[in-house]
């Protein structure tokens, strides 16, 4: 269980973070979605305990983060966005490295380790980590969060840097982890990842959460108040077409032709329609088409904002 | 904080120094200077044994006093402590200018402290395994130059063994001085290049800037110039000079007749030397490489005929027949005397830098 209450943090007076409060329940999901520079990050760093909040709190299974770190660290599996190992160690040292400071046996690590590389596909790479692809840091970054068998997985952008089979790869494990009870957060800012894996979402804009819920209710939620393009084809330019509608996005005229389009989030065509006829304007087609899933959502950012 | 994590960055830190090329390449050219040192400085043992032998075989011999103490096993130390000041300096800044930086590069340290250790245990792990690798490192050179020693007959007394521990310990406080100025700018700047840019020109200032200040122009600036001859025996020496027919016989000023001018001069030279000797010693102390230099020039007794100290890289020495002879009893506990404020310095610099590096640590923005 991750609650958020009222996490603010501020850098030299500028919010990153306002009045966040959310809550998670355990097995959960919870895809934390925004555009860059939302506060993603800074709320993950929060949670993790790098970074301590300027007002508000961060409980992780009902221990405060800030005020009792090293029991939540040892509940928690980290992956941070530009997840870093030593250059010098092979994967299996790093991770034994890791192992130890959270005060794992030497035995039971080897056989884990072992394990936790083959399940993310490094299974067999003796090389040391500084010869490493990114893709390749990043499995070895989800072994990591996993090496302790966390009741929490927090992961920054988890799949930046993967190709398609790693992409893959990482929602079977997270699926796999989240049917155990582990309560999962992913940060990342691209709409396709976080509707594939979560099952709750949280959408941050502006250091600000606008909206939290499942992902069914959410996506739900916006689809009716989802804005939609509205394109008007006029017949003639005879008498000349007025448009003054605030959400005109373009209009375009070609020879003795015209046409609009709006983006609203209601459905304004009969009200086009009637003006236009008002107007002695014949209407040569007029369309409503919903947006994609990101555009909706990008429409959400900039209402929100 | 947890022994057992603490303990474990520190192993982790110690066998990354042990095994990186860096470290292995500096601790090698100390490996060969050292021993070259022990040879050298074996040989120059030898020749002061063979001489102080003579001397004393011809007792009536007018030199016999001038060499009445027997040459010191510590003095073949002279030549490695010349090499180690600035070899020991080199391997302390490698060892740590990108202890910290170089994981803010690569972004290991955000997951490092995102695992349940206190930032303390990270700072002070690092520092634990630095210290522990050179140790080792001393310690090899140590055993090594004992070696040598036995292999060319030389066995040290028990008196001596304390000195050569006491020559090691310094040693390692001089490459723990740099290792600290080093890991505060590691922790300081973000980038490893310029933590060593700035390291080493600390390193310099602290190495060949500060002794030149300390031996000129800050004694100058302070105590002003040199109290100079007044003319009156300025005309007496000339006189003196003119009237001096007789070859080879050393005529001292001092019984021409002006006996009270010449004490006065004397005096004031005097007190001048203690003045700027002093100057010299207060800010000697702000640099390891001087302390280092005045702490084993006690140690190996390299004294100058006129009883003045000469460092290791000569940096150290005031040329002044003025000054007060400074040679210290033989005994070790004449020595340690001698060298306390020194050894104090040694001990405090490293642990300030180290404090700086803890306190800027803490605070260490990780995002």
């Amino acid at each position: 269980m991750i609650q958020l209450e009222h996490l603010t943090k501020e850098y030299n007076g500028v919010r990153a973070v306002d009045d966040l409060t959310a809550s998670i329940p355990d097995g959960e999901i919870f895809g934390l979605l925004g555009p860059n520079g939302a506060g993603k990050s800074t709320t993950i760093l929060m949670l993790v305990g790098l970074i301590e909040p300027t007002e508000g709190r961060c409980l992780i299974n009902g221990l405060d983060v800030a005020r009792d770190p090293i029991t939540v660290r040892k509940q928690i599996g980290y992956m941070p966005e530009d997840v870093g190992f030593y250059p010098t160690l092979t994967a299996a040292e790093n991770l034994t490295y890791f192992g130890r400071l959270y005060g794992m046996d030497s035995q039971i690590l080897t056989g884990k380790i072992a394990g936790l590389l083959e399940r993310v596909g490094l299974d067999g790479v003796t090389k040391q980590v500084g010869g490493y692809s990114k893709g390749m840091r990043q499995r070895l970054g989800l072994a990591k969060a996993l090496l302790n068998d966390p009741s929490v997985i927090i992961l920054d952008e988890p799949t930046a840097n993967l190709d398609p089979q790693g992409v893959a790869d990482y929602r079977r494990i997270i699926r796999e982890v989240a049917g155990h009870g582990t309560t999962v957060v992913v940060s990342s800012h691209i709409l396709e990842e976080i509707s594939k894996v979560s099952t709750s979402v949280g959408i941050l804009s502006a250091g600000r959460l606008v909206a939290q819920g499942s992902w069914q209710d959410l996506a739900g939620g916006l689809a009716d108040q989802s804005a939609a393009q509205i394109t008007i084809r006029v017949e003639t330019l005879n008498p000349m077409p007025a448009f003054s509608h605030p959400d005109l996005v373009s209009v375009e005229y070609e020879r003795d032709r015209c046409e609009a389009v709006i983006i609203a989030r209601t459905d304004i065509r009969d009200a086009v329609a009637s003006t236009l006829a008002g107007q002695g304007i014949r209407l040569r087609g007029l369309s409503r088409e919903g947006l994609s899933l990101e555009e909706t959502f990008l429409s959400y950012y900039q209402v929100a904002g | 904080m947890a022994a057992s994590r603490l303990i474990t960055i520190a192993k982790k830190e110690f066998f990354d120094h042990i095994r990186s090329r860096k470290f292995l390449l500096i601790f090698g050219i100390l490996l060969v200077v050292a021993i070259v040192g022990m040879i050298s400085g074996i040989a120059d043992y030898n020749k002061n044994v063979d001489d102080y032998n003579k001397h004393q075989s011809t007792i009536d011999s007018p030199l016999s006093s001038y060499m009445a103490e027997k040459p010191s096993i510590l003095s073949v130390f002279s030549a490695v402590a010349t090499y180690l000041v600035f070899v020991g300096g080199i391997l302390g800044i490698a060892m740590g200018f990108d202890l910290v930086s170089k994981e803010k590069e690569s972004k290991s340290l955000k997951i490092l402290l995102s695992h349940p250790v206190y930032r303390d245990e990270v700072i002070n792990g690092k520092a634990l395994g630095g210290i522990a690798a050179v140790g080792c490192a001393l310690l090899v050179v140590l055993v090594i130059a004992l070696a040598t020693l036995l292999v060319y007959g030389i066995v040290p007394d028990g008196n001596e063994l304390v000195l050569i521990m006491i020559f090691g310990f310094v040693s390692f406080l001089l490459i723990f001085s740099y290792f600290a100025v080093a890991l505060f700018l590691s922790t300081a700047l973000d980038e490893s290049g310029s933590a060593l840019i700035y390291t080493m020109i600390i390193f310099i200032a602290l190495s060949a800037l500060v002794p030149t200040l300390a031996t000129n122009t800050v004694a100058e600036f302070v105590i002003g110039s040199q109290p100079e001859l007044p003319q009156e025996l300025v005309d007496q020496m000339q006189q003196s000079a003119n009237s001096s027919e007789v070859a080879g016989v050393t005529v001292t000023f001092a019984n021409k007749g002006n006996n009270g001018a010449w004490d006065a001069f004397n005096e004031k030279m005097q007190a001048y030397w203690e003045k700027r000797q002093m100057v010299h010693d207060t800010l000697a102390l702000f640099s390891p490489t001087m302390n280092y230099e005045s702490v084993t020039a006690a140690i190996t007794k390299q004294y100058s005929s006129s009883g003045m100290v000469v460092g290791a890289s000569g940096s150290t020495s005031i040329v002044s027949s003025f000054t007060v002879d400074s040679r210290v009893d033989a005994g070790i506990d004449g020595i340690l005397a001698s060298i306390t404020a020194n050894l104090i310095a040694l001990l405090l610099f490293p642990a300030v830098f180290f404090g700086l590096a803890y306190l800027w640590f803490m605070r260490l923005d990780v995002r």
